[in-house]
């Protein structure tokens, strides 16, 4: 039972951050219909560049395999508003500068031009920054776990989730009550009607994607938490959260949420229990199993949880 | 006389060469593949037998990226699947290359094929999203099968052998090979034949675009309801775009487990599937002469790159692939945003100038 509270409150913590990612996905795809493959790069470079800001300058050796990182040494509240800002920012130049001359082309142009986004973007960061793993610091002791019911919950697991939470109900808030919430869902529903009622739909757009950037920065941070180091491989988590997205329906973000968080869930689980009952198959299966699902559900509900059908018009 | 055959009928529309000077390009074409391995090195011959490899493969994406309009990210698990079944019919039960070929093609065909029902029920970013899940279902399955059967997870391909296991000069891929006073060494043989295939299948991806499949491919991509109103069946036609591109990237994967004496499953990544978008992008989205140009460019490119990282003011840490990246995606960015036909299009314009010539249009 302790085992098994421990693993929900593990599988809760990896599913919010599935959640964050799949967030950030929606929010681009209800804006544009753009899927943004280059988001799990953004993962990478938020969470390097917070690695980079707030590592103090010139530390030393950190344990087993990692590297010193110069950094600034800035406060980690600060460093993490940064990394949000900047990444976001870096978000809203590609909407910019790459998808904006887009306009009226193919959706398909769209979505490769991002996937080499992404290619370039991920280079840089490994000439940046090179390809080792860095120690990511946290303000709390990052190995500090409290006991619950006879089950330890880790700090780490417990932020994330709390942080998570946080974004969760400030963008609900966001979207449902302010004026920019409001024009998103203008946009997202009608671009060109809301570009005849004045809406300036490029800057929405734009903002759009800084949010999802700052989203992205954030959940990239708290996966590099949860590993106590950042390496380039971290955005391929970002694959790992299409399946919450398609099983959520696409243009749901609710669902993804949903999705994510009962994803994540069933991934930790099945590494606990399952792996070991499937023998030489089992071997990182967890991995896998999001995807079952996610074929699952498009065999059956090609719409997901919670998405719009689509309807076909000549 | 007119400066270039005027399409008048249907059956011009259909002609493999519309005028002499196709015929006079093909010939030039092939002569200088032809020379190509008597001038080049071992190295360039090996990056060449790689762009073969990717024509192959790149005629397969093309014929379900390009023509159909399903955008899979999952041909690299088609590669994988087709490079295991020839290195293991090939290592396991000795059989000989040209059985192999097809028959890494029919492996890859039948999974493609089980794709099919998902590619009928979704379109666009849904296909690409499940591709991207069987790429990484079939490369665990992958993994963990041959753990288990073989006890590790790379293969060695020992099958240097054409028709049979005697190792005559002819039939053996390591020894060279002396014929009317020339010795071809084995690297040259291999390019020989793998030129053969990748010409093969430029003509079979040719022949589909201008007969009735690959019409009903292009109508199905530019608007399958409207396809459909019209006659053309779009569940079946996604379908035989899917066997067809996955039995190509089988047959390209076996080639490259012939080409590779140990095959790993680390190539086989969502990176090389998207390199082959990338090269279906840079030639120019549906056509045949767009997957071959982009096929060969893209791959010849990155040793080019390696060349050229003396000249560019890179810093020294950095790799070859690196600067390739670099340098090649952004012209990627560049090509989708200002160029969509690709290689294709710079050539038709310049076609277009000099037909035009002394009048600006």
């Amino acid at each position: 039972m302790q085992e098994f509270l421990q693993y929900l409150i593990s599988g809760l913590a990896l599913g919010a951050l599935y959640a964050l990612v799949a967030l950030g996905f929606v929010v681009i795809y209800r804006a544009s219909q753009v899927f943004n493959f280059a988001h799990g790069e953004l993962l990478t470079f938020g969470a390097v560049l917070m690695v980079w800001l707030n590592s103090p300058p010139q530390v030393g050796e950190l344990g087993l395999g990692s590297v010193s990182v110069d950094g600034l040494g800035l406060p980690w509240g600060v460093a993490l508003f940064l990394s949000m800002l900047v990444t976001g920012a870096v978000a809203a130049a590609i909407e910019r500068f790459a998808l904006r001359p887009l306009v009226g082309r193919p959706i398909f142009v769209a979505i490769i031009i991002t996937l080499f986004i992404g290619f370039i973007l991920r280079t840089f960061v490994m000439l940046i920054w090179g390809n080792d793993a860095m120690p990511i610091l946290t303000p709390w002791d990052s190995m500090g776990s409290f006991e619950l019911a006879g089950a330890m919950l880790d700090y780490n697991s417990l932020a994330a989730i709390a942080a998570a939470a946080v974004l969760f109900v400030s963008f609900g808030l966001m979207i449902r009550f302010t004026r920019l919430g409001i024009l998103m869902r203008a946009i997202s529903s009608d671009q060109e009607t809301s570009l005849a009622l004045g809406i300036p739909v490029g800057r929405i757009l734009g903002l759009t994607w800084f949010i999802a950037g700052a989203f992205a920065a954030v959940s990239g941070i708290f996966l590099g938490v949860r590993d106590y180091s950042v390496d380039l491989n971290l955005g391929f988590v970002a694959l790992r959260a299409f399946p919450a997205v398609i099983v959520g329906g696409l243009d749901s973000a609710l669902g993804a949420v949903i999705a994510a968080l009962i994803l994540g869930v069933l991934e930790v689980l099945t590494a606990g229990y399952v792996n070991a009952e499937l023998g030489a198959f089992g071997k990182n299966f967890h991995m896998v199993l999001p995807y079952v699902v996610m074929i699952f559900f498009l065999v059956f509900k090609p719409y997901g949880l919670f998405g719009t059908k689509k309807v076909e018009r000549l | 006389m007119p400066t270039r055959a005027l399409v008048t009928s249907y059956a011009d529309d259909l002609k493999l060469f519309p005028d002499m000077w196709h015929r006079v390009g093909l010939v030039v074409f092939i002569l200088l593949g032809l020379s190509f391995p008597l001038l080049a090195n071992d190295y360039w011959l090996s990056i060449a037998n790689n762009a073969l490899i990717a024509v192959v493969a790149a005629v397969g994406m093309m014929i379900l990226t390009g023509f159909a309009g399903q955008v899979s990210m999952g041909h690299a698990a088609f590669l994988a699947l087709g490079a295991y079944t020839a290195a293991i019919a090939g290592g396991t039960f000795g059989l000989p290359f040209w059985l192999c070929l097809p028959l890494a093609g029919l492996v890859a065909a039948v999974i493609g094929l089980m794709v099919g029902p998902f590619a009928l029920r979704l379109e666009g970013l849904y296909l690409a999203i499940v591709t991207i899940g069987l790429l990484f279902l079939v490369e665990h399955l992958l993994r963990n099968g041959l753990e288990v059967v073989f006890g590790k997870d790379y293969l060695s391909v020992p099958m240097h052998t054409w028709f049979s296991a005697g190792g005559d000069e002819l039939g053996s891929f390591r020894q060279p090979w002396s014929f009317a006073g020339m010795t071809l060494s084995p690297d040259q043989k291999l390019y020989l034949l793998f030129g053969v295939l990748a010409l093969g299948t430029a003509y079979l991806g040719k022949n589909i675009a201008r007969s009735n499949a690959g019409r009903a491919m292009m109508a199905v991509r530019d608007r399958d309801l409207a396809a459909a109103v019209l006659g053309v069946n779009p569940a079946q036609t996604k379908f035989v775009a899917f066997g067809i591109s996955s039995f190509l990237a089988g047959v390209a994967g076996a080639m490259y487990a012939f080409a590779h004496p140990v095959l790993t499953l680390e190539p086989f990544n969502i990176k090389m599937s998207i390199e082959y978008i990338a090269m279906v992008v840079l030639g120019g989205v549906g056509t045949i002469f767009g997957a071959v140009w982009g096929a060969l460019v893209y791959t010849v490119f990155q040793p080019l790159a390696e060349m050229l990282g003396s000249v560019l003011p890179f810093p020294q840490s950095f790799s070859s692939e690196q600067q390739a990246i670099l340098l090649f995606f952004p012209l990627l960015c560049f090509f989708l945003m200002f160029e969509p036909l690709g290689l294709l299009g710079i050539w038709l314009r310049i076609k277009r100038y000099f037909l035009a010539w002394p009048f600006r249009y």
